[in-house]
């Protein structure tokens, strides 16, 4: 069921990118344009958040790391989502869903004239993280299954070359 | 316990997770989130800081014009990578320079230089070139050990040469503008490049086997077709780099506006060189939301770590202790050069800014540092991080796609000299800060 979260991901992505495309020639006009992009932008990496966890494409320090056995990586892996990627998304929502709700309530307004609603951008924000959560849980289930010896339960189709970005 | 105390050992945890391979966005949450817990259990830290990390988040990721330029920038550089037009560069310039002895070389620097500020990823360049040109001039008889030099040295480059991804995410954590940054790093990074070629050619004239000339049996154009096939090939790009630069320099265009004029610049011409396809604009757009993330999600997580640090003093404590290094600022500019070339050595730049800049800028503004050119000098000092054997990153690139007669210990010394004139031009900034700042001043972005 997860492997639709990505999937979804994608899509979004993709269709986000394009759009951006469109509004890039004319982005220059009003606050409402700019903040279209930033809000599409937002949405990019917010959904992005779990996509890249999905495909594995984080950055690591793995001078040591690319050196070390499939099983101690998985347990490397385990041990921090259970003690940090969890709670962490946890965090996330905790604190940013008060602050949605406000918004909502407030129906708030962006500072430029003629500009946008901020309270969808703030509420990807919390389906980011949830999102994120989701995968993380999912991840969870995928390394349990290569430290219990059976990696063939879960082969990752597209697991991307970890990503070299500068 | 002290807070204090605790910052100390909350750097070191984090230290140990993030070499431990962990990805690196979540050391930075699990580290803060652990020390945040214990914080609140010992009542050190209020737990009302975690109102600040949403209004950080939604203001400084996401409602901020700066980071809406990384998108823009890095598809523009995805797409003139993956389009060939790299490919009708380096073979239309090689044809140019070819005659001339070390004439590869230069062509290699020339395009190396131009696909850096394209691109604006190193990785991207030195794959690109290492395919492309390494090839090439092991068929000419080049030295491999200059080849491989040449190749690393001006790859790298794409750190510094703006529009550069290293720029604009240091000038999130310092108080100057991305446009002042890239003005900044502009002569610094075609002096090096310069230096690159000179040094190319001065060898090719003391050690001519080392950089032969191509023959003239293998060289088919006519002077005339060269002629339009370079303003064809090399002038659009150039003039699309310099249009999106000048735009910021002058004021004209925020960088991500311009950066967003480059990108469907970029996308014209691949269309008007035919080197279109869906194909390429997907990868290209899939790359882009990649590596968007990439930087964003350590952003989230490293918001969190900060808030946390500081809470706890740690910031402080740094502050102190950079400040009171002997030496006073030249001391300090000294120390951070040395710090940040061993971390450069190990950690990708994205980490260093992340985990470093953020602690050097309150002590380099304490010293009344120039921000700009300390940034810059941070720039070159990654650079020669970068291809410092052996371990440097572009190191490992080059080696990924070079042709199997091309040896692991021809790219380590033939990276050796390049590190040397990086150094150089280090020197060179350092010595007379004006290389940077006299651009900044130029176009009134101060």
């Amino acid at each position: 069921m997860w492997l639709v979260i990505p999937t979804v991901a994608i899509g979004a992505i993709t269709v986000l990118l394009r759009y951006i495309g469109r509004q890039m020639g004319t982005a220059l006009t009003t606050p409402g344009y700019t903040e279209i992009q930033l809000y599409l932008y937002g949405g990019i990496f917010l959904f992005g958040f779990a996509y890249i966890l999905k495909h594995q494409i984080n950055v690591r320090v793995d001078f040591w790391f690319a050196h070390q056995p499939q099983r101690r990586k998985a347990w490397i892996d385990f041990v921090g989502h259970l003690i940090s990627l969890v709670p962490f998304c946890l965090l996330a929502i905790w604190v940013s869903v008060p602050q949605v709700v406000t918004s909502w309530r407030l129906n708030e307004q962006s500072t430029d004239a003629g500009g946008l609603p901020r309270a969808p951008i703030k509420t990807l924000i919390v389906v980011g993280f949830i999102l994120l959560l989701i995968q993380a849980v999912a991840e969870l289930v995928r390394l349990i299954a290569v430290l219990k010896g059976r990696p063939d339960l879960v082969d990752l189709e597209e697991v991307e070359e970890p990503l070299r970005i500068e | 316990m002290s807070l204090e105390l605790l910052a100390i050992i909350m750097f070191a945890v984090f230290l140990v997770i993030i070499l431990s391979g962990y990805p690196v966005a979540f050391s930075f949450a699990g580290t803060a989130i652990v020390f945040f817990a214990i914080g609140v259990a010992t009542g050190g830290v209020g737990i009302e800081i975690t109102r600040a990390l949403f209004t950080k988040w939604f203001g400084d990721s996401i409602n901020n014009t700066t980071f809406l330029a990384i998108p823009f920038f890095v598809f523009m550089g995805a797409v003139f990578e993956k389009s060939g037009l790299a490919e009708r560069l380096l073979s239309t310039i090689g044809m140019l320079m070819g005659p001339l002895r070390g004439g590869m070389a230069v062509a290699v620097v020339f395009v190396g230089t131009l696909l850096a500020a394209a691109t604006g990823v190193v990785a991207a360049t030195v794959i690109v070139m290492g395919l492309l040109a390494l090839p090439v001039m092991v068929r000419y008889n080049y030295d491999h050990k200059l080849a491989a030099g040449v190749i690393v040295g001006s790859g790298t480059l794409a750190q510094l040469i703006p529009p550069s991804l290293v720029l604009i995410v240091l000038a999130q954590f310092i108080p100057v503008s991305v446009g002042e940054l890239f003005a900044g790093a502009l002569i610094p990074g075609v002096m090096l490049s310069l230096i690159f070629a000179v040094y190319a050619l001065v060898l090719a004239f003391f050690k001519p086997e080392k950089a032969p000339a191509i023959p003239k049996s293998e060289r088919t154009l006519t002077p005339r077709q060269l002629a339009r096939e370079t303003m064809k090939v090399v002038v659009p790009p150039l003039f699309l780099i310099f249009a999106v630069l000048g735009s910021i320099f002058f004021g004209l265009a925020a960088p991500s506006e311009a950066g967003a004029v480059g990108a469907v610049g970029a996308v014209g011409l691949a269309l008007a060189y035919r080197h279109y396809s869906w194909k390429m604009i997907k990868d290209a757009a899939r790359s882009t939301a990649n590596i968007t993330s990439l930087v964003l999600q350590i952003l989230f997580a490293s918001t969190f770590f900060a808030l946390v640090f500081d809470q706890l003093g740690g910031q402080r404590l740094i502050t102190d202790w950079l400040t009171s290094i002997p030496g006073d600022k030249w001391g300090f500019i000294i120390a951070a050069n040395i710090i940040v070339f061993l971390l450069g050595i190990n950690l990708e730049f994205l980490e260093i800014s992340f985990i470093v800049m953020p602690l050097f800028v309150p002590a380099a503004l304490a010293l009344d540092i120039d921000l700009v050119w300390f940034s810059v000098m941070m720039a070159i000092n990654l650079n020669m991080a970068f291809i410092s054997p052996p371990v440097g990153f572009s190191l490992f690139y080059l080696q990924s796609v070079a042709p199997p007669e091309v040896k692991t210990s021809d790219i380590h010394k033939g990276a050796l000299p390049f590190m040397a004139l990086q150094g150089f031009g280090l020197i060179l900034v350092m010595l007379f800060p004006p290389t940077v700042t006299y651009l900044v001043e130029f176009f009134g972005l101060r």
